[in-house]
């Protein structure tokens, strides 16, 4: 005991002590879960052999079951959907809001932390002011979109299933933009003024400028805030929950609300994991590259 | 003249941005008739106060409790497991020191909704779910622990080094330098990303809703949701409790903002 308590005064054993505490608490409620689910995947798991530790092993039987099942298909289909629209459009308008925050005007660094209030709402409550909003009877978008002549009738975004899924991903845009513009306003603001006062000297109008500097430049940015995007973009859950809840039958179920959906509405627990097997390799290898990529870039 | 013309823009962007928010709190200011009326009133005709009703009606003084509980434990673990935590990864250069880190990066990502399915099964092994709250604290704070580290580290990354050494001359202890010299210089840092903590686990929402199958224990997030339903009509009241949920939310947001903003965007990046 007393070299125990000697070790943690000097530096050494102290620096270690406080890493381990908090490793020690992830290991616990987070690395043990992730092995465990690779077991529960490889089991069968419903309500009556939840709570014994003696559960029949299937090996990868439970694998071809969700595979196969015509669900799959279209869940994978909807996922990628969801991510790559989601991030195209988080990109694009985040990247104009930051390039626009970027000029001199008075309160600019102010008005531009005001989009992060979005982004501070709990999801949840987010998905419920979008449901009135995209309500199809009465609600303010179908308004607006008729008066300026973009559609001729009331759109049905929630119950129509031919766009169920868009109505889940414009209130993903809406949450996702305050995290890209600020990300990149950083990116942009660590871009020396004088390579573009250089540029303009010799000629260079604003194009020019954004795709011969700007651009390149931002790479770094951008390729963090892609990565960054697919990673949140796969933890949305709450807006499903708020929205649309994967239907009208599955038309804008995700894999992320599936496997929830598997465990914890229909109780197939095992059939569960397996999507969330899947889909944690998944995000796992995204953020390892990401956080590889990163780590060459800047010494920390 | 030009730069006038900008922040008019930039307003009017902002304003785009955050109609949403507008139209929630003007819905829940709408008499019950004035929310269907169609064309929508962008303004309420006659200003309609149902704060008391919902508040009783909805049983909002129980849901909120249980989310303050919920925030207030999951903040509380992590600032106690995490602030050393963050110290040392700021302080010691070493392949450890990077492994550590990059294993704290990679258990950040885990979606919840994918996580909910082993953490269920491993706590009903151990009874844990017969604490419920409890268990959505300690699976929450598994998730915001390694934002949490990662922001204080940068915290503590700003905090100069020599003032520790002079201390460590003076005779305080290792122990001692962290806590009565780098913690109390770090405080601001430190406090902001607690207060982030807390604010999002707030607004938690997949654990809660897996764990907590008793109505009296459940925090607000869940109780929103099942007054929604997919048919719902009673969009006035949804948005009232809407309006009386992220109220304080948005209150500590504006105050903090300029630190909340630089505090991620200094830590997003690293």
């Amino acid at each position: 005991m007393a070299r125990f308590i000697r070790s943690v005064r000097d530096a050494r054993g102290l620096y270690a002590a406080l890493v381990w505490l908090a490793l020690g608490y992830l290991l616990v409620f987070s690395a043990f879960p992730l092995v465990y689910n690779i077991v529960i995947s490889l089991q069968t798991v419903d309500l009556f052999s939840l709570a014994s530790f003696d559960r029949p092993f299937v090996g990868l039987q439970n694998y071809r079951d969700v595979l196969s099942d015509p669900v799959a298909g279209t869940v994978l289909w909807n996922t990628i959907r969801f991510v790559v629209l989601s991030l195209v459009f988080q990109l694009a308008i985040g990247f104009g809001l930051a390039l626009f925050f970027q000029q001199d005007f008075p309160g600019a660094t102010y008005l531009r932390g005001l989009f992060l209030a979005g982004w501070i709402m709990p999801a949840l409550v987010v998905g419920a002011v979008w449901s009135w909003i995209l309500a199809g009877d009465f609600g303010v978008l179908n308004y607006v979109l008729r008066t300026l002549g973009i559609t001729e009738r009331n759109i049905f975004w929630l119950s129509d299933p031919d766009v169920s899924l868009y109505s889940v991903i414009i209130a993903n845009i809406w949450l996702g933009i305050p995290f890209n513009m600020i990300l990149l306003s950083v990116g942009l603001a660590a871009i020396p003024r004088d390579i573009y006062e250089a540029a303009e000297l010799d000629g260079a109008g604003a194009w020019q400028r954004f795709f011969t500097i700007t651009l390149p430049l931002m790479r770094a940015p951008l390729g963090a805030v892609v990565s960054l995007g697919t990673i949140f973009t796969l933890q949305q859950f709450d807006l499903f929950a708020a929205l649309t809840q994967g239907g009208p039958s599955n038309a804008s179920n995700v894999a992320q609300y599936w496997s929830w959906q598997l465990s914890f509405q229909t109780y197939q627990i095992s059939y569960g994991s397996v999507v969330s097997v899947l889909m944690i390799v998944f995000v796992v290898a995204v953020a390892a590259v990401y956080t590889r990529s990163t780590r060459h870039e800047q010494s920390y | 003249m030009k730069r006038y013309i900008l922040l008019a823009l930039a307003a009017l962007f902002v304003a785009i941005y955050l109609f949403p928010l507008y139209w929630m709190y003007v819905t829940a200011l709408k008499s019950g008739s004035e929310i269907f009326r169609f064309p929508p009133t962008f303004w309420p005709a006659t200003l309609h106060f149902n704060v008391a009703d919902v508040w009783t009606r909805l049983r909002m003084d129980r849901f909120l409790t249980n989310s303050l509980i919920i925030a207030a434990g999951t903040t509380v673990i992590i600032m106690a497991v995490g602030t050393g935590c963050a110290y040392a990864l700021a302080r010691v250069r070493s392949i450890w020191m990077d492994v550590a880190m990059f294993t704290t990066l990679m258990m950040q990502v885990l979606p919840s909704s994918l996580m909910i399915t082993p953490i269920f099964v491993s706590f009903n092994h151990v009874g844990l779910l017969d604490y419920p709250r409890l268990a959505v604290v300690l699976a929450q704070a598994a998730k915001l622990l390694p934002l949490y580290i990662v922001l204080c580290r940068t915290a503590f990354m700003q905090v100069p080094r020599e003032l520790e050494e002079a201390g460590l001359v003076d005779g305080n202890s290792r122990l001692g330098a962290f806590l009565q010299i780098a913690i109390p210089l770090a405080r601001n840092g430190i406090l902001v990303t607690a207060v982030l903590v807390f604010l999002l686990s707030f607004g938690e929402y997949v654990y809660s809703r897996s764990l907590i199958g008793e109505r009296a224990l459940q925090p607000a997030t869940v109780g929103l949701q099942s007054f929604m339903g997919p048919n719902t009509s009673d969009w006035s009241g949804v948005m009232t409790y809407s309006a009386i949920y992220v109220t304080p939310i948005l209150f500590i947001f504006v105050l903090l903002q300029r630190r909340i903003v630089s505090g991620l965007t200094a830590g997003a990046l690293k």
